[in-house]
């Protein structure tokens, strides 16, 4: 009953969907639909934030949920700036769960969004669990959208789609660990299906579109990916060849991994390439550390989850 | 689908005569276009890119034969696959449409999958230098469509083949043979690899591509999109290289 009204007045229907229609799509738009059907083990969760700003900071204006997914109390260890930890209590997602974020920024509002341990996708008997966020920034906002690592057990059959809509000159720092397997315990990702898709419009237009499918049965993953665990990607916008120069030198010499920088347009795009979750975590930080100051006018404070 | 399982037939080596036979002489001014637009003497740069194996190879991640049949099975079999053929397809029948608004939304969509700097720069180099040569050649279309033409190098491929009645099937062949054709060129540079090798592993790969068009052409909208992490490392990484052979 209670999910039911949820899904009418957040409209997480909207998630992921092209905004011209047809065009292509994320697995997103039956989510809303299959919510509140969602029976026995299997369950639905879903978060929508509305962040604006008022007397001088940003607050957590509208917040609507159904299933285990929540956040803490916003709490503001620098200022204005709105930060907030997502909860996904049960700790993971199995075959069959659908998870829903949508997030709205609007003009002005300045949010840092991060969550305090990684996300788990478990082993399926079939059926795919579904992540969508929809992150949508609003002209003039600011995003800091900084998620611990995903995490595919063996076995696991997952679909995640993130999608960001940045509007006029909204701002934007995001970051995506996803890691195949647990080579922390030499766990290898030999069965199971990941199809990841982070997306980032402006204005309406296409800025990166990226798709990451592997599939455990193939052979090809491993040509791609180097035979390598994890696969990341940062993002930051309002770049210039500065920026590009700062992420460089914050590469130095990784640990194993491959780590690179490049900008498109205005995007900074940080890759790694490795082993090890923490690495790329630790690598995005201190990138994120160096630019914020020069990108975003703020020095960097680091959420205090993250040295836990 | 007739045409598909003529291309799977010729492709597999059997029945070759007659499903050449079985092809009206009619189309053969579109086929002979089509040799013309892949052609490596088409002056658009195909071979002034390594598209990062460049870096892969500097780097020792691909080193002999296997190695390139590797990566370039994983780009074929995914980027070719999900993103290129199935967008190739959008294109051309925007043009067949006259459908400028899909050209230019499909082309943008393409050109925001390209990685990095150099292959976005790439994209846009040849699609500008492609469009350039429609507009010379009086195709009609090149000159009002030129913004949307000039987005990826797709678009501009799309209208020619349209606008000379290549059937897409053909076109989809010929995108995919100039594809592999120009990785090969730059790999026997790279690694490097005798020329007997080459036309050894163009034959073997060539054999992957009936299959790999047969899934792009059918793709649905949703299924569209790939990414290649470890190729877009090395065009990151080659943006910074010291010596190099290839301008990307």
């Amino acid at each position: 009953m209670h999910r039911t009204q949820a899904v009418e007045t957040v409209r997480f229907s909207a998630a992921c969907q092209r905004p011209s229609g047809g065009r292509d799509a994320c697995p997103g738009p039956q989510l809303a639909a299959a919510a509140p059907a969602a029976t026995g083990r299997r369950w639905a969760a879903g978060l929508g934030l509305g962040f604006r700003p008022s007397g001088g900071k940003t607050v957590l204006a509208h917040r609507r949920r159904y299933g285990p997914l929540a956040v803490q109390r916003p709490f503001y260890p620098e200022g204005g700036v709105c930060h907030v930890y997502l909860l996904h209590p049960p700790g993971g997602l199995v075959g069959g769960d659908l998870l829903e974020i949508h997030t709205h920024l609007a003009t002005h509002s300045h949010a840092l969004v991060t969550t305090p341990g990684a996300t788990k996708f478990y082993r399926s008997a079939g059926a795919m669990a579904q992540q969508t966020q929809r992150l949508e920034v609003a002209d003039g906002a600011t995003l800091e959208w900084l998620p611990r690592e995903n995490i595919f057990f063996p076995g696991a059959q997952a679909a995640l789609c993130t999608r960001v809509e940045l509007q006029g000159r909204a701002r934007l720092a995001l970051w995506e660990t996803h890691c195949l397997g647990r080579p922390v315990i030499g766990e290898a990702f030999d069965a199971g299906r990941v199809d990841t898709r982070l997306e980032l419009y402006r204005d309406g237009v296409p800025l990166l579109l990226e798709r990451l499918r592997v599939d455990a049965r193939s052979r090809l993953w491993r040509s791609r990916l180097d035979g390598r665990a994890v696969t990341a990607t940062a993002l930051f916008s309002h770049a210039g060849d500065h920026h590009l120069r700062l992420a460089r030198d914050c590469i130095g010499t990784p640990g194993n991994g491959i780590a690179a920088a490049t900008r498109v347009e205005d995007l900074l795009l940080l890759r790694y390439l490795g082993d090890s979750a923490e690495e790329a975590q630790d690598l995005f930080a201190k990138t994120w550390s160096a630019l914020r100051e020069p990108l975003l006018n703020r020095p960097a404070t680091s959420p205090r989850i993250w040295n836990t | 689908m007739a045409s598909m399982a003529v291309v799977t037939r010729r492709a597999m080596g059997t029945d070759t005569t007659t499903a050449t036979e079985a092809r009206p002489i009619g189309d053969a001014l579109a086929r002979l276009r089509l040799l013309q637009l892949v052609s490596p003497t088409l002056p658009i740069g195909g071979f002034t890119c390594s598209q990062g194996l460049e870096y892969a190879v500097e780097a020792g991640w691909v080193g002999d034969m296997e190695d390139l049949n590797d990566w370039l099975v994983g780009l074929a079999e995914d980027n070719l696959a999900h993103l290129e053929v199935p967008l190739l397809a959008r294109l051309y029948r925007a043009c067949q449409r006259g459908d400028v608004a899909a050209l230019g939304r499909w082309g943008d969509y393409l050109l925001a999958t390209r990685e990095t700097r150099e292959l976005r720069q790439e994209e846009q180099r040849r699609a500008a230098a492609l469009t350039r040569l429609l507009m010379d050649l009086g195709i009609p279309r090149a000159i009002p469509w030129r913004r949307a033409l000039e987005t990826c190098q797709t678009a501009p491929y799309a209208l020619a083949a349209a606008h000379w009645k290549i059937p897409l099937t053909d076109a989809a062949l010929g995108y995919a043979w100039s594809w592999l054709e120009n990785r090969m060129a730059a790999a026997i540079k790279l690694i490097p690899l005798g020329q007997t090798d080459g036309q050894r592993l163009l034959l073997r790969l060539a054999e992957r591509l009936p299959a790999v068009l047969e899934t792009g052409l059918a793709l649905p909208d949703d299924r569209i999109g790939a990414s290649s992490p470890l190729a877009a490392l090395a065009s990151s990484l080659h943006e910074t290289q010291y010596t190099r052979l290839f301008r990307n």
